[in-house]
């Protein structure tokens, strides 16, 4: 068998046997942590699909990033064992830190070999040209489970080059996490709607109350996404439908503005220097008014500081001078997997991509609610009145505090809207060009205009070359 | 009684065995190898990437249709990232190895004299050295960390952070979020770095001063400070020079510090030139831009290489 993980230094390597995983000691503790959260949720005992291809005698390695609800990837390896056992397949899982999935497929691709499947928890579109194309096993889902969500389709899918370079099998959703107590004594018990309440009220907490608002401008994702949906709100885009760079508009300027009146006004120096986990931190450290972030912030804040969880709730996107249609949010993460050209079991590959995807209740309910359905349909309780989120079993208090996420499939939009997540929004993603046009403004290195001005330059130049690798449409 | 004579085929394996123009080579051969496998090959292909329209999907050359001349460089010098990088590449290395020198110079002379507790504190003195760089600046993250701070949390006791206080109201310095801390952050990082390595050459260049020297200067009456800077700095001078050339490399060609401490940020006023060229190249996708950006090293550290091969080869004259 192939040891891709002596190639790779760095990636935590877990060749995993069924026999070891039942043992007591991964089960404690599985048991133990999901013990943190209170009762499991509803059953959802995953079920053996049968494959369509003889996929018996062959093998599956996969390079997949660590779940941020830790107890999942412990659900997940118990899950794709048996899954393995039924089907007569070798199993490789390999798992390393989700910032270090585009270096270890990059380092794959240059060699030629590796995983069968490396799943990301964001689109990879600047990688396309290195993997195969998905529509067939998109199809195939749809068959079975009904349609994907537009967002998860935009998420994996060129346009330009008619090609799924990924399978979304799920997202997790990005809404604002609010401190309670401090809102309500600013007389706005359900936190801020609008972003002009963000500021006032934001000033008025720092001001009387001494705590912070969190939205980073830092060179790592959050911010990203933070600057990104406050570029929608004010009823900008960094794109049009047709991948034509928009940026330098007077919505855009006024989401820079905005944003520097906001820092100016309650947030400290700190969200220049942060990483992805600050906002995180700051929270369940009691020292954030508001932050944007997945429910991940919430679910650590509830095993680390449960007084303070109690305290947290969860929020809508805010509405801007765009208006009720324009306060959207990204896919916080957009669980992607791909196969690359040089895999050896692409087969297999889509067979258990197939079976993830029918066992995707369990996928939600292990994930404590992180991960949410590509294909609504194979859990559509989940967003019904009466469901898991009107009831959280993993002991919200109260127990319906995650029912604003019922919607989350309505104001959950790809990388990249209204266009496609294509190659230019991933490589603007991650030389931070958003967050950077952010900050420079904010700390006052340029003006607004200027800052903007000067993200046309840039993005353009990164279309222009993903264009000229006819990856890219638009520009005409 | 006679010894027997060698068999011709034993005659002929001494014969091999003993000849340098042989031996040389064979022995030097694993080293070649090694040499052209994991340095030259990939220094080929990163040249031939920075002249190339290659991207991190679609890495492989197939033909003169791939080459786009200096197109990469005039882009990426272009860019302002870029440039700032550059100049921080520059200005981070030779600030840390200004006190590298000074610093290295002092714990070599502390070291070299007797006192207890000396190996204890050689043992700390290279830790630095000895820890995974990755591991060390995780560490220093934690401790410059935005919320939990050792260092502010000793400020704060000490009264030089808070409300009316030295450094100002805040509860935090937010190392890493304000620029001029963030950039001596890194300075720091680097010096805490290295200062092992020069310390240890020096070491070695101080135990090797003939004791009769010394002793000479010491019957002549000259003090510390005239046997410092008239004995053993001259002396020291060449492996000094060995000793800020490794660290110059080092400090030069570093990612670990500026990725795990501040990916490059805030506002790139950390970024580097190897960070850059892997935010581009890598997670950016433009593997052809990446390239030429790592490049851009090259010079410098063929410069830099030429200088430590003359020194060393003048070391070994004199």
């Amino acid at each position: 068998m192939r040891d891709f993980r002596k190639l790779q230094a760095g990636i935590t390597s877990r060749p995993v046997s069924r026999r070891s995983l039942v043992g007591g000691a991964t089960m404690a503790g599985m048991a133990g942590t999901l013990g943190a959260y209170g009762a499991r949720a509803q059953d959802a005992t995953p079920v053996q699909t049968t494959p369509t291809r003889d996929i018996s005698g062959t093998s599956l390695s996969i390079l997949q990033w660590q779940h941020f609800v830790p107890v999942w990837d412990t659900w997940f390896e118990v899950f794709i064992n048996e899954w393995a056992e039924a089907n007569g397949v070798t199993l490789q899982l390999d798992r390393v830190n989700t910032a270090d999935i585009p270096a270890a497929f990059a380092a794959e691709i240059a060699a030629g070999q590796g995983h069968d499947i490396v799943e990301h928890i964001a689109s990879l579109p600047q990688y396309e040209e290195a993997v195969l194309d998905m529509t067939d096993l998109v199809a195939e889902a749809t068959a079975r489970h009904g349609a994907q969500l537009d967002m998860c389709k935009k998420n994996s899918f060129n346009p330009t080059t008619n090609k799924f370079y990924g399978f979304t099998h799920g997202y997790a959703p990005d809404p604002a996490n609010y401190r309670k107590s401090l809102w309500t004594e600013i007389g706005l018990d359900n936190g801020p709607s609008t972003f002009d309440e963000l500021l006032s009220g934001g000033t008025q907490i720092w001001e009387e109350q001494g705590v912070q608002m969190g939205i980073g401008m830092s060179q790592e994702i959050d911010s990203n996404m933070a600057a990104q949906a406050m570029i929608w709100a004010f009823g900008g885009a960094v794109q049009d439908e047709n991948e034509n760079i928009t940026i330098n508009s007077p919505e855009t300027l006024a989401a820079v503005e905005y944003m520097k009146v906001l820092f100016e006004s309650c947030m400290t120096p700190e969200v220049f220097g942060w990483n992805a986990a600050s906002n995180n931190q700051l929270l369940v450290a009691g020292q954030a008014s508001y932050i944007l972030n997945s429910i991940s912030a919430y679910r650590t804040a509830m095993e680390q500081q449960p007084e303070t969880a109690d305290d947290i709730f969860l929020s809508l996107p805010l509405v801007g001078p765009g208006g009720d249609d324009r306060a959207l949010a990204h896919g916080h993460a957009v669980f992607t997997a791909m196969i690359p050209t040089y895999a050896e079991n692409p087969d297999t590959a889509m067979e258990f991509l197939l079976h993830l995807t029918a066992n995707y209740q369990a996928v939600v309910d292990e994930s404590l609610f992180y991960n949410f359905p590509a294909f609504p349909d194979t859990y559509s309780a989940l967003i019904e009145d009466g469901g898991p989120l009107d009831n959280d079993p993993y002991g919200s208090n109260p127990p319906d505090k995650l029912a604003v996420l019922k919607t989350a499939n309505d104001w959950t939009v790809n990388l990249g809207w209204p266009g496609p997540a294509n190659a230019m929004i991933g490589e603007a993603f991650n030389t931070f060009v958003l967050s950077d046009m952010m900050a420079k403004a904010a700390r006052g290195d340029v003006t607004p205009a200027e800052a903007v001005a000067e993200a046309e330059t840039i993005l353009n130049e990164i279309a222009q070359n993903w264009r000229d690798e006819g990856l890219m449409g638009g520009g005409e | 009684m006679s010894i027997p004579a060698p068999a011709p085929q034993h005659r002929r394996q001494r014969y091999f065995f003993d000849n340098e123009r042989v031996l040389g080579p064979l022995l030097l051969f694993p080293a070649v190898v090694y040499i052209i496998a994991l340095v030259g090959f990939p220094l080929i292909l990163a040249v031939l990437y920075a002249f190339s329209d290659v991207t991190v999907g679609d890495p492989r050359i197939r033909g003169t249709e791939n080459f786009v001349g200096f197109e990469n460089f005039r882009d990426v010098f272009n860019d302002g990232v870029f440039r700032k990088a550059l100049r921080n590449t520059i200005v981070f290395t030779l600030v840390s190895q200004v006190f590298v020198i000074v610093f290295a110079n002092v714990l070599a002379l502390v070291l070299s004299a007797d006192f207890h507790g000396k190996r204890l504190v050689r043992f700390l003195v290279l830790l630095p050295w000895t820890t995974p760089i990755a591991l060390g600046v995780l560490g220093w993250f934690w401790m410059l960390d935005s919320v939990y701070s050792p260092i502010d949390y000793i400020m704060r006791r000490m009264g030089l952070l808070g409300p009316d206080s030295m450094f100002g109201p805040g509860r935090n310095m937010y190392w890493l979020g304000k620029s001029d801390l963030a950039q001596a952050a890194v300075v720091v990082v680097h010096i805490w770095r290295t200062l092992p390595l020069a310390t240890v050459i020096l070491l070695a260049g101080l135990s090797s001063i003939p004791q009769d020297v010394k002793d000479a200067a010491n019957v002549d009456g000259a003090g510390f400070w005239r046997q410092l800077f008239y004995i053993r700095l001259p002396l020291l001078l060449p492996i000094m020079a060995v000793a800020t050339l490794f660290s110059l490399v080092f400090t030069f060609t570093d990612l670990t510090v500026s990725l795990v401490l501040t990916r490059g940020g805030p506002v790139n006023d950390t970024q580097v030139l190897s960070t850059w060229a892997y935010f581009k190249g890598i997670q950016g996708g433009n593997l052809a831009q990446g390239a030429a950006i790592a490049l851009f090293l090259l010079p410098v550290l063929i410069a830099i290489a030429i200088g430590m091969l003359r020194l060393a080869r003048r070391s070994e004259n004199d």
